[in-house]
Parts: structure tokens; sequence; C-alpha cells
């Protein structure tokens, strides 16, 4: 098939999808393609921590000034996907107090509102806090749901004429003297081969720029470090809890819903695609969360996953934690003459939409015309929406009350009929989009029963034409990505359990790797 | 109060153990905080699902399954002078699964198999199936292993099978009509069917049960007559034509052999269960049988309660405390048989980096580092190495460490818990855990101790 538009945006992460919506407000058309699954990178894998920027207070101030600005845009446009937890900044014995009071001194110079509590005070706000805590740092951070930020972009984005392309790669760059005319690409699921003429092409894939860079035969400079992180299978703070110290590993406890999230590790890694986490890292982010949370060591552990940070080398070398994590805008045409090729990358899911400003401006200013961004005064769709939690509770006690069916996905309390509402609304194209939407399979036993009943729902209402038991393994194979880090305690029995299942009961054996082998999941925070 | 033998664990091995001590004339008291594996998986009993290499087996037939065919694959396709099959069957196991355990056991001196050894895993087989007299009664074919549909329409191979199951052993394709019902959601008729190229229908049930329901609910309700003439009627109205009917294995709990025949005389057909999601009401029915007999005998029984410490000294287990808060009991006996299970029944613990048997403190053979307990990828050809770890034991079954000194000499170690099997992927869960149930209680009670 053929396409023709103004900008092809290449990547489906937070970065891509808030370009369209950006371009879509100053009325610029675009078609945006993406290889998997939104939020498929790091966008989805990630710990969904709503930046105060006091992370970055003393090492990047620049970077935490931006983060604090975006922070209080993204309060007043997107106040469904977040929620206003506050963070805590605490001092251990051996922290010292040094650090805190560079700390102070960063925040006050970045515009961070900072207070700082006693220990008493922060005990009494977070009880289950190492009582041997100096004192903690109250600053403006929150949780943010990154799925449902990008899925509101995209609402947005859609509603306002852009077009999205899912599951379909870049296969080839057409270039044409000094400009990219157009790529090809194929759709990974129905084999569809499309050709797309554009104007403009942004590279916004974070971690995989120089995958598509390469197509153009260019090179960026960047470090791809990867992030570990555990989730523990109930919500042990109500605050976001950081080390007051230089960032580094296993420093950060982030409350996400029902569950918390420990972070992060950061390792170097060469592939963008196949990375695992480690038992030496789970057993540090154990190690290290504990000391600020000492139930962690008893906390059942869910699931554990790892995203890639795409970090922008601009000439240092050495540390990763000490590049910055502010965003680079690189216009290919400034670089190497390519007229109509740029690429973001870098940055935080935090500042998505500065990034995706700065590049839409750089795009106008291209196109030679002055159109100013909208995206920082118009709030999101559901913006007037209540909070996705007390949403989710009410359709739970909806869902028991009324005669709606079963509930498939105990854990998570998704009954069947608001599965078979999301099939009937959405063109899906895989099942893995299905889990990627809704929290099934995201509770304490990770999908082990309702992924089977999934199943049989979809052969109920004959849409289960595959090899369901192809499925079936590819899916307990992606997820045992997740679980074998952690398996342990609770979890080793429930994994025997379910293997005694699958392989047991159901006789399911090892045969050829199944189409879904080797491709991320996704939707790390949930 | 003092007993002969106290056993702990009330799964499989604990309830054979506790029958052949019994059997012996022996004073058996048996604590347990649940029946174990039993309730979950265990639908029929599995002896040796994957035969080794050298074994020459005969398919009953052409399967339509792939998962099925593949397992196939990995043996030899019979030959026609198969001199197995022509034999006539003696004991409870078929000739050719005979065969296949004396070779098994020669492969794997270290599994528990062949600690018990062919004569007595026969025995104990035996002994295992003169409890269920017909007409709830336990089958096996001359070949050794039968294939039964599963409730994902595979066909997994499996040993002895109850009567309720008999009629899905010999599924020809479109010959089933194959029966879920709505709002049981651990039963897909369509899904299975799928795969199986038969008829599926997913009946609404009756109100006030129109909601969601469990397979035990389900179960009890099969048991009613009036809701069996309902459902029986209903998929009378939708047979066409099929020889068979294959429904969840929720036939009741107290009488399936009353529930499979009162439906079978409504539909006019034959009806076959099908093993699902735990829990498995088959395996219900296993410990409810086991536990009447038991009782019935004198036996005692403590259900639901958990051991919360054992009294060690001098190389000997000298008591155990029973904690029910507030009341904190200790009983005594001569003799004790660990069957306490694996991780879900509690047997072994796993922490962050080491597994540890719970009671007695037993050493716990087991790869060195946490890092090896599993294999990279789920479905692997070769076992996760987890599953092989366990307690070490002497001839008799009882506990050593690695050096092979004895650890306590009054206490024997059945089931799952024992080292060296992969009872998932061999397929033998059952098999192991009611030989060396019996072994146990037989070696406690020899005249070497």
């Amino acid at each position: 098939m053929k396409l023709q538009t103004e900008v092809l945006i290449i990547g489906g992460g937070a970065t891509g999808v808030g370009i369209s919506r950006d371009l879509s407000l100053r009325g610029i058309p675009s078609i945006l393609i993406e290889k998997g699954d939104f939020a498929s990178g790091a966008s989805g894998r990630n710990h969904g921590l709503f930046h105060s920027g006091g992370r970055y207070a003393v090492s990047d101030p620049g970077a935490a000034q931006e983060c604090m600005a975006e922070n209080r845009i993204l309060r007043r446009i997107a106040p469904h996907c977040i929620e206003e937890t506050e963070g805590l900044f605490i001092s251990l014995p051996e922290d010292g107090l040094d650090f805190r009071d560079q700390f102070l001194r960063g925040c006050e110079e970045a515009e961070i509102p900072a207070t700082l509590c006693s220990r008493d005070e922060a005990l009494a706000l977070e009880p289950e806090l190492n009582p041997a805590i100096l004192s903690a740092v109250k600053v403006p951070d929150g949780a943010i749901d990154p799925f449902t930020l990008i899925l509101e972009n995209l609402r947005d984005a859609e509603n306002h004429g852009a077009k999205f392309l899912l599951h379909t790669e870049t296969t080839s760059l057409i270039l044409n003297g000094d400009r990219v005319r157009g790529i090809t690409a194929k759709d990974l699921i129905h084999g569809e081969a499309y050709s797309i003429d554009a104007s403009y092409l942004i590279n916004a894939t974070g971690a995989w720029a120089n995958q598509f860079l390469k197509l153009a035969g260019l090179h960026i400079d960047m470090a791809l470090s990867k992030g570990t992180m555990l989730i523990t299978n109930q919500r042990l703070n109500q605050r976001v809890i950081n080390r007051c110290r230089r960032p580094s590993d296993g420093d950060i406890i982030v409350p996400n819903d029902t569950v918390s999230i420990l972070g992060t590790t950061s390792l170097r890694s060469e592939d963008v695609e196949n990375f695992e986490v480690t038992s030496t890292e789970v057993s540090l982010l154990i190690k290290e969360t504990s000391k600020m949370i000492p139930a962690i060591k008893e906390a059942r552990l869910i699931r554990a996953y790892a995203g890639i940070r795409p970090l922008f080398q601009s000439g240092e070398k050495g540390n990763d934690r000490a590049i910055s994590r502010g965003f680079a805008l690189i216009d290919h045409e400034k670089r190497e003459g390519l007229k109509n090729l740029i690429t973001i990358t870098g940055g935080k899911l935090v500042t998505y939409r500065l990034m995706a400003e700065k590049t839409s401006d750089l795009i106008c200013q291209k196109m030679g015309g002055n159109i100013s961004c909208l995206t920082h005064m118009r709030p999101l769709p559901g913006a007037d929406h209540p909070s996705r939690l007390i949403d989710r509770l009410r359709k739970i006690s909806q869902s028991i009350s009324a005669d709606r069916g079963e509930i498939l996905c105990d854990c998570e309390m998704i009954g069947r009929e608001e599965v078979q509402d999301f099939l009937k609304e959405s063109k899906l194209k895989d099942l893995r989009d299905l889990l990627h939407r809704t929290r099934l399979a995201k509770g304490t036993c990770q999908g082990g029963f309702c992924i089977y009943r999934l199943l049989g729902v979809l052969h109920d209402l004959k849409m289960g034409e595959v090899d369901s038991n192809t499925v079936l393994k590819g899916f307990l194979e992606e997820r045992w990505k997740g679980i074998r880090p952690i398996l342990w305690g609770t979890s080793i029995k429930e994994e025997e359990l379910i293997e005694s299942i699958y392989k047991g009961i159901f006789n399911l054996t090892p045969t050829h790797p199944s189409p879904l082998e080797g491709e991320g999941e996704g939707g790390g925070a949930g | 109060m003092h007993y002969d033998l106290i056993i702990i664990g009330m799964g499989l091995s604990g309830l054979m153990a506790a029958k052949t001590a019994t059997e012996m004339g022996k004073r058996v008291l048996i604590i347990g905080k649940g029946m174990g594996s039993l309730g979950l998986f265990s639908n029929t009993i599995d002896v040796l699902g994957s035969l080794p290499e050298t074994m020459k087996m005969k398919p009953h037939r052409q399967t339509p399954d792939g998962d099925t065919k593949t397992h196939w694959g990995e043996h030899p396709v019979p030959a026609p002078e198969d001199q197995f099959t022509q034999e006539q069957v003696s004991g409870p196991l078929g000739t050719g699964i005979r065969n296949g355990l004396s070779q098994w056991v020669k492969d794997h001196p270290e599994h528990p198999y062949s600690k018990v050894g062919l004569e007595r895993i026969e025995e104990a087989l035996s002994s295992f199936i003169s409890l269920f007299p017909p007409p709830y009664s336990f089958e096996a074919t001359i070949d050794g292993n039968t294939l039964i549909p599963t409730g994902a329409g595979t066909f997994r191979p499996t040993h002895l099978i109850p009567v309720t199951m008999v009629a899905g052993t010999s599924l020809k394709e479109g010959d089933a009509l194959i029966v879920g019902f709505k709002g049981f959601k651990d039963f897909y008729a369509h899904y299975v069917v799928n795969r199986l190229n038969c008829q599926g229908i997913t009946l609404p049930l009756p109100e006030p049960f129109d909601r969601e329901i469990t397979a035990t609910a389900l179960a009890r309700l099969m048991e009613k007559e009036s809701f069996r003439e309902t459902i029986g009627k209903e998929i009378k109205k939708q047979l066409h034509g099929q020889t068979r009917v294959g429904l969840p294995a929720i036939l009741g709990i107290q009488n399936p052999f009353k529930v499979k025949k009162g439906l079978e005389e409504i539909i006019n057909a034959e009806v076959f269960e099908i093993p699902i999601l735990p829990p498995s009401i088959p395996g219900i029915r296993i410990f409810n049988r086991f536990k009447e007999w038991l009782i019935e005998r004198g036996a005692t029984f403590l259900l639901g309660h958990s051991i919360s410490k054992a009294l060690l000294k001098d190389k000997k287990c000298k008591g155990v405390d029973v904690l029910n808060p507030p009341i904190l009991n200790s009983y005594f006996a001569d003799r004790y048989i660990l069957a306490t299970g694996r991780f879900i029944g509690g047997g072994l613990v796993a922490d962050e980096e080491k597994i540890f048997e719970s009671i007695l403190g037993l050493p716990v053979s087991q790869p060195k580092e946490r890092e090896e307990w599993f294999q990279k990828s789920f479905f692997n050809n070769l076992s996760h190495p987890v599953h092989q770890a366990g307690l070490l034991t002497d001839s008799s079954l009882r506990p050593v460490d690695e050096r092979g000194d004895l650890v306590l000499e009054n206490v024997w170690i059945a089931g799952s818990i024992l080292a060296h099997h992969h009872c998932i992927d061999e397929k033998s869960r059952e098999g192991i855990e009611i030989a060396t149930g019996y072994m146990a209680a037989r070696m406690a009670f020899s005249k070497q101790y």
C-alpha cells in the first residue's frame, strides 16, 4: 500500500506519540509507525516515577529544572494519568547529611519545592520506613501511568487527524539526494508491505535510534543502559521513597496502584531486544531498597523486568549515571546534510511533552512556518475523569453486583464482560495488545490462570482461530522472563502450580519456538 | 497418646503409607495441613508418561493433536514384531509399562523408583487399585499408558484412569460432543474441540446457578438428580449423531459412577470426564476414599493441622508438637514418615539463596546457586534442575546427608519431596507417591529396623 504524509514519525513511545499529538494540534498531518505496540520500549519499561526533578537536583541541574517545569504542566493537562503521591528523599546514617544539604540547595536553584522533615515526621508519613533514618526531604514526586498517558495523547492526536500503524516495521529508507523521500515498511502480523512518502521524518525510536539511522548510513553516540526493576505484590509505601545521595543502584521505591516498584540498576547493554534480569541484580535491589523499607525483605515479589535507557552521549565517557538525562534533538541537516530527518532521543518520560514541543518547533522551522505549540495549554481528553484506581474499583463493584459474567482474572478482578467489550470495541491485531491495555495477567499469578481462560473466551467468541496452545506457550515463555529471577518463597510454589498445570495436566511440551518469543512484553509499570 | 507410626503429610504418599501400615495392624496417626497436590493435579494415576527410548509402545490410534504427535515422535514408532504387546498382563502394570519401568530403573539408579524396585511398585499399585472396587474403579491398558484428552485439547499419557474417563480414551475425529458450562471459567468446550475436530457446546446453567460457578459446586450439583436431568436433556437436544459426550471432570464427588450412568441414560451416549484446571475433583475423590477407609479401620486423622515443632534427640524423632491455636498438643510414636511434598505442599521451602526441608531440618540436595534452579526458557528440553532437588535417602528411604550418613534413624521419607526425579516432566507423580508411600511404611516395620 502506498501512503503519503507531511511528517512521518517512527516510534510509538511517549515521545513519538507526543509529537503526533503536538503536530496534530498545530494542524500538521502525520503518520506514526511502530514495530510493536505502543510503549514497548523504555516508555513502558520504567518505574513509573513522575519526577519532580529531585533525583537530578545535584548531579544534573538542567535536567532537574526541565523535569520540574514539565511536572507542573502535566499536573494540569494529564491529572488522570498521575497519582500525586509526593516523594521523600531519606537520609540513612551511612549517607550522612552533607548530600542532603547540597540537595536542598539544588532544589532551591531548580525551583523544586522541598520541605525538610524530621525523622519522626517522616515516620509518621511512611510507617514502613527504616526507623534509623536521619531525616527526609519532601518533594512533589508522584507516580505516572505511562500507558494511559500515551493512549490519551494518541486519542487526542487521532481526533485531530493523525494516523497510526502498529506492528509495522521500517524495512528501508528511500534516499533522494540530500533528502529522505520516504520509507518502506512491513506489517509484522499480516505481512502487508507499505511504501510511505513524507516531507519530513522524525526518528523517535529511543534505544533503537541507531538501528533506524543505520538505514541511512548514519550513527549517533548513545549509551544503552539497562535498568532493572522489581514489583512487590502489595503497596508498601504511599509516597515515592528515594535515597538522599547521588543516584545509584536500588535507591528508589515507587508506589503504583496496588503495588510498589523497586528500582533500579544501571548496566551497559549492547542489545536493545534481548536482555535479561540476573539474580545478582535482583539480590542487589532487594539488599539496597530494604535499607529504606525493611519489609521488602519479607515481601512477595511478583515480577522482575528491565528497560533500556537511551542515553545520548555528548562527548563524556565513563559512569552512565553521570550522563545527562536531558534529551537530544538532532537535526541531521546540520549534522550530515540530510535536510528532512530529525532524531529525538534521551530525556525522561516526564519531559516527553517538552521533547515533542521542541521537535515540532524544529519541523515548523524547516517548513518555514511559525505555528505555536498548544500541548501545554490543552488538557488531554480524559483529564476531567476521576483517577484510574477509583474508576477500576467502581467497575469491579459493578461486575460483582450485576450479572456481568464470571471473573476471568482473580488477581486483578477482570470480568469476562470487560474483556469481551474490549475485544468488540477495538481492532486489536495481537493478543499481547489486549494484555497491554487491561490489567489482565498483571496480578500475583501473572496470568498463570487467566491466560487459559482468556483463550477460552476467545474461542467462545469464535476469535480463537490461531493455534491457542502456541499462543499459550508463547505467553508462558514471555511470563517466564519476568518471574524466573524471583522464584523463591511463595513465588516458587506458584511456579510449581503453573508448571504442573500446563506441562502436567495439559501436557504441553517444548516444540518449535513460538511466534511470540523474543519480543518485549512492555507495560512494565502496569 | 502414643502411636506406632506418625505420618506427616496427607497427600497421596502419606495416605498410601497410612493404608499400608494400617493393613499391617499398626496404630497410625496421620497429620496434614491439606490433601497436598492430590486435590490439585491428580486426575489419574501417572506412573511413567515418558517411557524410555528403548520402550516399544503401540499407540491406540492416530491422534489429531500436534503436541501428542510430538510426544510420540520422541519415542520410537512401534515395530510390528513388538514382543511385549503380545504378552499377558499380570499384576497392575501392563507389560509395556513394566518393561519401560525396568529400563528406567536401570538408567536412573538414584530415582525413587529404583529404591522401591519393580516388584514393590507393582504391589503398591495393586494396593491402590484394591481401594477402588467397581463401580468407581481405576483401569489400565495392556500397553501401559493410555492417552486421555485434556482441557487444552491435547492428549496426555497416563497409566490408571478412573472409569469415568474411559470413554474419552478412544476418541475419534468427530464422534464426540464436548460440553462446557456458561459461568464455569475453568473449561472451554470450543477450546478443546478446536484441536480435536469434534463439536462443542457451552450450556447455560439453570437458575440460580447461572452466574459464576466453581468446579466443586458444579460437582456437588451434578449429584442432584433434578439438576442432572436438566443438563442431560439439554445435552440430548444438542446431540447430532455423536456417540460420546465429554464433560469437564466435575461428575460428582461422592458417587461419580452414578452421575455418569444417570447422564448416559438420559443422553443415550457414552459420557466421559476431561481433566481441567485445579482443583481436581477426581483427586478429591481419591482423598475421600482413603480417608473413609482409614477412619473405618481406626487410623487417626488430624486434618488441617500443621506441625509446629519436631523433637529431635540422639538421631531420632521423639515427638511432634501440633499447634491448633490456642491449643498445643504433643504426639509421640516409635516411627515417623515424612510425606510433606515439595513447595506447594510445604515440605520444601526456598529463600533467596537456598532450599530447606521445613519440619525436621533435613539436608536438601540442590543446585549450588539460585541462578541454576531454572532453565532460561520455561518450555525446555531439559527439566528445571530445581525439580530434582529434594531429600536423599538410603535404600530403605531413611534420610541421609550428602556423605550418605544416616541423619535420623526412625524417620522414613515418602513422596515427591524425595530427590532425583522430575515428576512433572516424567509424568510420574502419583506413581512415585504410591510406590514410596507404600515402601516407606513397609520399611518402617521391616525386621531390619
